[in-house]
């Protein structure tokens, strides 16, 4: 089987100011990869009128594009709406799913969703006291366990989890330590390490670093637009 | 006086509920009667921007905007990792 090349970005935040200012950097894209990945922070504030300039951004490219929101996405209470004008350009949205691309005959796995806070291991929120903090560590536990399924049952050649928030600490380096526990969990490691995945990509965490690892070794990108400096990391599985 | 810790405190929440901003990647510390901000964003006058929401927060302060405008570049051959 061929190798398989990924672009992936998230957090271009645009709105109507940045129209167009994207989308020139995509003009050879075709030439550079089999497939574009959005992790999420699409917009800035989650308003129809940025994700209308989203839609314009990323319609009509010759390769297929696969998106997830992110928390910036959700600020409006607009996600759902949001979602579906993506998918009337043509963007495959993941609300912690699966979709099977074929590239050339092969089968290209992608589970993804915005994922969640909580911290990581040792040193997290936990599922006790108040129901505040019940929510917000249920929110998370709930994506992982979704997660996890899906992954479970993705038949596919080639396996990649997308997400918006981190599931690990390594690629965080840069921010304040304080935030952790509002960049990612553990939680959505554990569940991909547990069914395997060749890639993890994310955004979410601006000041991070690109490159990490989960604990069971399963490679992880932050592809926040800040923190590459260009228009889309690439990648080869 | 209002103790430094709390007035940058006040901005960063200040940048990140305004509308006009909603950013929450700038680290704000204020020093020697100065507000420093200091992060990354994709243009001039989103760059501008913030100092004006930060400013009208903290007024009195001299505002040290020390943002980086990021100029997206093309991605470059030999940039692309084989994993
Ligand atoms: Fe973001
Ligand atoms: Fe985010």
């Amino acid at each position: 089987m061929r190798e398989l090349r990924i672009a992936a970005v998230g957090d271009v935040h645009l709105d109507e100011s940045l129209r167009g200012r994207y989308r020139v950097h995509l003009r050879d894209i075709g030439e550079h990869a089999d497939v574009l990945l959005l992790a999420g922070d699409l917009t800035r504030h989650g308003t129809l009128e940025e994700a209308r300039v989203v839609a314009d951004e990323f319609r009509d490219l010759p390769v297929p594009v696969v998106a997830v929101l992110g928390n910036h996405d959700h600020h409006s209470n607009h996600p759902a709406e949001i979602a579906a004008m993506l998918s009337e350009v043509g963007i495959k949205v993941l609300h912690d799913e699966a979709v099977v691309l074929d590239v050339d005959g092969a089968r290209l796995g992608v589970v993804g969703g915005k994922g969640f806070g909580g911290g990581y291991a040792g040193k997290c929120a936990s599922d006790f006291g108040e129901p505040e903090i019940k929510a917000f560590v249920g929110h998370t536990k709930r994506i992982a366990d979704r997660w996890r399924v899906a992954l479970k049952e993705l038949d596919a050649d080639r396996r990649i989890v997308l997400s918006h928030y981190s599931p690990v600490k390594d690629t965080l380096i840069g921010e304040p330590l304080e935030i952790y526990p509002f960049l990612g969990s553990y939680l959505l490691a554990e569940a991909v390490d547990a069914e395997g995945a060749d890639l993890i990509v994310h955004g979410h965490a601006h000041a991070g670093t690109e490159r990490g690892v989960t604990p069971g070794g399963i490679r992880v990108r932050n592809v926040a637009l800040p923190v590459l400096g260009r228009a889309y990391g690439l990648y080869r599985l | 006086m209002e103790a430094p810790q709390y007035v940058a405190a006040r901005v960063q929440s200040a940048l990140a509920e305004d509308e006009r901003t909603h950013e929450l990647g700038i680290r704000v510390d204020v020093r020697g009667g100065q507000l420093f901000l200091r992060g990354r964003v994709t243009g001039e006058e989103r760059r501008l921007l913030i100092a004006d929401v930060a400013r009208e927060a903290a007024p009195g302060l001299t505002v040290r905007n020390e943002i980086v405008v990021m100029e997206v570049r093309d991605p470059e051959p030999g940039q692309e990792e084989t994993l």
